[in-house]
């Protein structure tokens, strides 16, 4: 299988995905050639192109909740952060992701008030 | 020498349909209002891919989820290992699917043919006596 042609789908598939939801891929380039050609790799290994950020739990539930593009399952938090825990993905208004960074979901208001 | 396999109206758009011509079975792919002539059967394991599903330039083979380009019968993906969950098959289940699980890993999943397409008016044409094509095996 040719990488180049598999990020390419990948990238043309997902983005069928995450646009509905309100995100794009983020505008820097390099940084998503990257992760996708990481999502690659672990689709060869594990048939599936899980978030290449995030270790793997064992639990196949888990595990589900980290399939790329993984914002359904954690809307919240990357709504608030303004991007997905990659950076793979950014809210659609987002030009500039210099002041984007990871938040956990501990840190978040609206959630520890939830979980409250 | 091109000929005609099917008219334009007996496929819409993001749709396929299987024709056979002159006991070759083929599929006709409308990407958008353009169309793609690709061999049948699956590069992996045979499976009619007009049975699966097709996004874009991208078809899914139905039966092990392999994905092909229309446009180059290019192979993408391999197929998508199955995934049971977190629960124990019975023992006899489990050999057997390990099995079946160590011969598919051994099976390559070989690019598929195309073949050139011409639309006239209603009319889609294939041109089938193009080289026959290796197959990668």
């Amino acid at each position: 299988m040719n990488v180049e042609s598999r990020k390419k789908a990948l990238r043309y598939q997902f983005e069928k995905v995450v646009d509905p939801l309100g995100y794009k891929f983020s505008p820097d380039e390099e940084l998503v050639d990257f992760l996708l050609e990481q999502e690659v790799f672990l689709e060869r290994k594990h048939g599936i192109p899980y978030c290449p950020c995030q270790g793997l739990p064992k639990d196949r539930e888990g595990r589900m909740k980290l399939v790329c593009p993984c914002i359904p399952f954690h809307r919240e938090q990357f709504d608030y952060m303004k991007c997905c825990w990659c950076l793979l993905y950014v809210h659609k208004d987002v030009t500039d992701t210099s002041g984007l960074r990871q938040i956990p979901l501990s840190e978040i208001p609206a959630a520890g008030l939830k979980r409250g | 020498m091109f000929v005609e396999v099917a008219k334009m109206s007996e496929i819409a758009k993001g749709g396929m349909k299987a024709v056979e011509v002159n006991g070759r079975w083929i599929v006709l792919c409308n990407d958008n209002g353009r169309i793609y002539a690709i061999e049948r059967r699956c590069g992996h394991m045979s499976a009619p891919l007009d049975m699966g599903t097709l996004n874009g330039y991208i078809l899914t083979c139905p039966m092990h989820h392999s994905q092909f380009d229309i446009t180059s019968g290019e192979a993408l993906s391999e197929p998508v290992p199955r995934d049971f969950g977190d629960e124990v098959p019975p023992k006899n289940m489990g050999i057997y699917l390990q099995n079946i699980a160590m011969l598919m890993s051994h099976i390559k999943t070989c690019d598929i043919k195309t073949y050139p397409v011409k639309v006239e008016g209603d009319s889609i044409k294939v041109d089938l006596e193009l080289k026959d094509c290796d197959r990668l095996i």
